[in-house]
């Protein structure tokens, strides 16, 4: 084993830097959109404080041994269980949702921190060297441990960070080795479920999807049926739950699987940040120029709207510069995580990369109005200490790996 | 450990795949939207932010002829609700806290659903500062309710003249459509009187002030520091004739009668007092109007909307006779030594009654003591044609042309008239009730007025009006407004014989003696108009000083007989009360301006 004493050897910074630069691009779009704002204006302040913290925690993690994150994972995701149980208890609701847990001033969100929780518990259930991920019994344990978060989150309800659950889920999944017919019979139900919610035709259509599928994949009969009368009961099971819910948390599943249901609520946001950004043309209007941002047309925009401050004040250039930043960031971890010979730390990679991803596609989906209006944060960028903490210490466990990665050869 | 499958180049190269069309599609996606459409969003981003609000110019005040301000403008809290954000369960509470009926606002906005929802609609004005109090208080609650600052008409000088002022009310959707580009839902028009004729004049030019605002619709600040704002253009303030204090007698002295009263300056045809009764409260109009008010006063059996200066008409009376001594000295047809004996009544036909036995009269007799057998005898002599052509000469027959709009023409009967009505043989008898001003023909008071001008003023004046002229606010100067001379060119012989008649009617032993006055000499005529519905209406005209008449009047009393009793004292106060006003101060224009610069630093 050859030890090489160069910085960029035991440093990436092809990691870092992306991350920082976003980092300081967040913060004048907080900056931007806050201060004008009496009520915010302090946000750019504790989003730097934040920030230094975050670093710190940051290069802690870096510097951990490499195996410690593979011996704390089953402890780790228990807290993280556990606040989450404890945020349904005792959080605080902060716009229409109960995912904040206070302690005085301060406040997190357990469902940001348990997102590594589950990543790390995945990780370390399907890296058992045993592991067949083809088995339905593995199947079933893996989804059980990546659901229940999911579940304890939807009750929140926080619509947008389940679904960050269930695509880190699948992308480990997937990332593991899973066959095309596992991962059939992982999505059928769900796809199932869903349908069913929308009503009997809909219901009727997917199964018989389902049934084509299982006629593709040619397993024998009683398999087959007894995934069909899975998906039947689990369709069946949804449409239970569905109606037994209140009227206002049917609207609210309504309005997330239908977003012109509801075109007041979340319409409004996406028209503002469409002006928004659309107006900022090819060089934007300047820094703390836009009429959009400065007049705060777009409410509480510094948290989940941040990008609109970018493309308004820095107009397409800044845009552009945003996803090239995240797209090379993308593409690192991708590496690190396929270069990566330890099962466990790969694992965990491709989680962590899932959960940037969704939060990107989701996050700039909905701000550029291609997706429905889902209140998650744009990683790096938006304002909120629980997320960006977590994505340093996710970003420290990247590092860590980047570091450490010769140890596995 | 590594499972063949666990992190494959194939599964690396899908989510390689994944993250570069998602980012792809992102970019995509902006640059349609920042490249291509940014011309659209750049519009829509201006728009947003950017208000225009309307400052409403403040309407032109009413001076009377000695500046003293008639009608004025006050502020008042106005409440509106803009329908987009506004919830219709609050309609009760609001109702409550205003003091409407309930459905008040639910009809309002129902009638104001053809305009945009986001034109805020103005629900009542003339809030009290308890219930704005209210309203800031529970701000928070009541989306979509807001209040403006608006000016308000009210009447500092005490003078109601309801008709003539008229009153402004909130503009009609069928009136809007018309003049869409000047006026908005919402705009207060004048709506009748001379609020409605001078509209033009005394609406200014709306100003713009652009303003900054959050998503929240609130002002946050000024655009461009207030640099492109259109500051409003203030009404021209317009000066009347009317004489405040004359105006103000002649409403209490028609308190609880019915009638009219026109006085006007013979020599400007500028319009002194003008009363109508009953008469309705303006200030009930400036405020906001209840239903009750409306209901009350267009169910109201003395119909106090009703000008009846110029649109009630009625039978001249005995007021006629100058008309007709006039027509026949004027062609000639009888001179002073021309007498009749007067036996106390006249056969023509049928009987015709004098109202006592006059014995030999002459024409300034036969005025002064109203003898009717004189007249009955004379319409013969004249002829109707000659009557007719004479009677139009002198404003009978056709609108006078007031500056305020509202006005009837009366009616002069000729002898087609008759003949369509009884055939050619047609008694000819009608005609000496004509000759005392009975019968078909009628008149307004407006006329009648105007005809006492002509005659107090040598056969000439001008259209009858109210409004003099506008005050130029670059000068300060007043700006005349041109009125149509009338010339009836009669001779002036003529004229002094029949203003003799009516001198001696009041200081000699004619039918008005007793408003006789030591320091002013009137001259004038009594009248009676015959009222077929119930008891005679009372006549009245007159003017003075009888050398230099300043002021001729006209009154109608309703349905109370003997025009001596009831009309003439009027016509002495307003006299009186006129020429103490005026002090004989014959004022230049440049005078004028001295009196107006002078009451501009006072007020």
């Amino acid at each position: 084993m050859r030890i090489d004493y160069n910085i960029n050897d035991k440093f990436d910074f092809g990691l870092f830097l992306p991350v920082m630069t976003l980092f300081a691009l967040g913060l004048a779009a907080i900056y931007s959109s806050t201060v004008n704002n009496i009520l915010a204006h302090e946000n750019f302040q504790k989003q730097m404080i934040w920030g230094l913290t975050s670093i710190i925690i940051f290069f802690i993690t870096y510097s951990l041994p490499s195996n410690v994150f593979r011996s704390t994972a089953i402890p780790i995701y228990a807290i993280g269980i556990f606040l989450l149980v404890a945020v349904l208890g005792i959080g605080r609701q902060i716009s229409g949702s109960k995912s904040w847990i206070m302690l005085g001033s301060f406040g997190f969100q357990p469902s940001e921190f348990a997102k590594l929780a589950t990543i790390l518990a995945i990780a370390w259930y399907l890296s058992r060297s045993n592991c067949d991920i083809d088995s339905f019994k593995e199947i079933l344990f893996t989804l059980g441990i990546g659901l229940a978060p999911t579940f304890l989150i939807l009750l929140e309800p926080d619509v947008g960070t389940s679904m960050v659950y269930v695509s880190l889920i699948l992308t480990m999944f997937f990332w593991k080795g899973i066959s095309s017919f596992s991962l059939f019979v992982v999505l059928s139900p769900a796809f199932v479920a869903i349908c069913a919610v929308f009503g009997t035709i809909y219901f009727i259509v997917a199964l018989a999807v389902v049934l084509i599928f299982l006629i593709i994949f040619k397993k024998d009969l009683f398999f087959n049926a007894s995934i069909f009368a899975f998906n039947l009961a689990c369709g069946f099971f949804a449409d239970y739950v569905f109606k037994a819910l209140s009227p206002h948390q049917q609207r609210r599943i309504q309005a997330f699987l239908d977003p012109m249901s509801d075109p007041l609520g979340s319409g409004y946001n996406t028209i503002q940040a469409k002006v928004a950004i659309g107006s900022g043309g090819l060089f934007g209007k300047g820094f703390l120029s836009g009429n959009q941002t400065q007049l705060q047309f777009i409410p509480e925009q510094w948290t989940d709207f941040a990008f609109c401050v970018i493309g308004e004040e820095f107009g397409f250039i800044g845009s552009l510069a945003v996803l090239g930043i995240f797209l090379y960031f993308f593409l690192r971890i991708l590496k690190l995580a396929h270069n990566t010979k330890d099962e466990f730390l790969s694992l965990v990679s491709i989680g962590i990369l899932a959960v940037y991803l969704t939060h990107f596609i989701i996050n700039l989906g909905m701000v550029v109005g291609l997706l429905p209006v889902v209140g998650i944060p744009l990683p790096f960028i938006s304002y909120g200490g629980s997320s960006l903490l977590v994505n340093m210490i996710m970003l420290g466990i990247l590092a860590n790996l980047y570091r450490t990665r010769k140890n596995y050869t | 450990m590594k499972t063949e499958k666990f992190g494959s180049l194939k599964r690396k190269t899908i989510i390689y795949f994944v993250i570069s069309v998602s980012s792809i599609v992102l970019i995509g996606r902006l640059f349609q939207m920042q490249i291509l459409y940014q011309e659209s969003y750049e519009i829509k981003s201006s728009d947003n932010s950017i208000k225009s609000l309307e400052l409403e110019p403040l309407r032109g005040v009413f001076y009377d002829r000695n500046y003293k301000v008639l009608v004025s403008s006050n502020p008042a809290y106005t409440l509106r609700i803009t329908p987009a954000y506004y919830d219709t369960s609050l309609n009760h509470i609001i109702e409550t806290v205003i003091g409407t009926e309930p459905g008040y606002i639910k009809n309002l906005l129902l009638q104001n659903r053809i305009y945009s929802k986001f034109i805020p609609i103005k629900i009542r004005r003339g809030i009290d500062f308890k219930s704005i109090a209210w309203f800031e208080e529970n701000s928070e609650h009541l989306f979509g309710v807001d209040y403006i600052i608006e000016m308000q008409r009210y009447y500092p000088a005490d003078v109601m003249a309801s008709h003539s002022f008229g009153y402004t009310k909130e503009i009609s959707p069928q009136l809007l459509l018309k003049q869409k580009e000047i006026y908005k839902p919402g705009d207060y028009i004048g709506y009748n009187g001379i609020e409605k004729a001078y509209e033009k004049f005394l609406r200014g030019v709306k100003g713009f002030q652009y303003v900054l605002v959050d998503s929240k619709r609130k002002q946050i600040g000024r655009y461009l520091n207030g640099t492109e704002d259109v500051v409003p253009v203030k009404g021209y303030d317009l000066v009347l004739g009317i004489e405040a204090s004359t105006q103000k007698v002649a409403e209490e002295e028609f308190k609880g009668k019915r009638g009219a009263l026109v006085a006007i300056e013979p020599s400007t045809g500028e319009i002194i007092a003008m009363v109508s009764f009953p008469d309705y409260d303006l200030n009930q109009f400036s405020f906001f109007t209840s239903k009750n008010f409306l209901d009350s006063i267009y169910s109201d059996q003395e119909k106090p909307l009703f000008n009846r200066a110029t649109m009630s008409v009625n039978p001249p009376g005995s007021t006629f006779k100058m008309l007709e001594a006039l027509t026949a000295l004027d062609l000639g047809l009888i001179n002073t030594s021309y007498t009749i004996h007067c036996t106390g009544g006249f056969t023509y036909g049928r009987y015709f009654k004098c109202h006592g036995t006059h014995g030999t009269v002459n024409v300034i007799t036969a005025i002064e003591k109203s003898c009717n057998v004189f007249f009955y005898k004379l319409i013969y002599k004249i002829g109707l044609e000659q009557w007719k052509a004479y009677a139009e000469k002198f404003g009978f027959g056709h609108p006078t042309g007031i500056d305020i709009a509202e006005e009837v023409q009366g009616f002069i009967p000729d002898e087609k008239y008759y003949i369509k009505r009884y055939g050619n043989e047609w008694p000819k008898s009608i005609m000496a009730s004509l000759g005392i001003g009975q019968g078909e023909v009628s008149v307004t008071t407006l006329q009648l007025a105007q005809y006492i001008s002509l005659l107090a003023n040598d056969g000439k004046t001008k259209t009858p009006h109210f409004v003099r002229g506008y005050i130029d606010d670059k000068t300060e100067s007043l700006v005349p407004f041109e009125y149509k001379e009338i010339n009836t060119n009669v001779s002036q012989s003529a004229l002094d014989v029949v203003k003799e008649g009516m001198f001696l009617v009041v200081n000699g032993h004619g039918t008005a003696t007793h408003i006789k006055l030591p320091d002013i000499e009137i001259a004038g005529k009594t009248g009676t108009a015959q009222n077929p519905h119930g008891e005679d209406h009372a006549w009245f005209i007159g003017f003075a000083p009888y050398d230099d008449p300043k002021i001729a009047v006209a009154i109608l009393v309703e349905n109370v007989g003997f025009g001596g009793t009831h009309a003439a004292p009027i016509a002495k106060k307003i006299i009186q009360t006129y020429l103490n006003s005026f002090k004989g101060q014959g004022k230049t224009l440049d005078e004028e301006i001295v009196i107006y610069e002078k009451t501009k630093k006072v007020n």
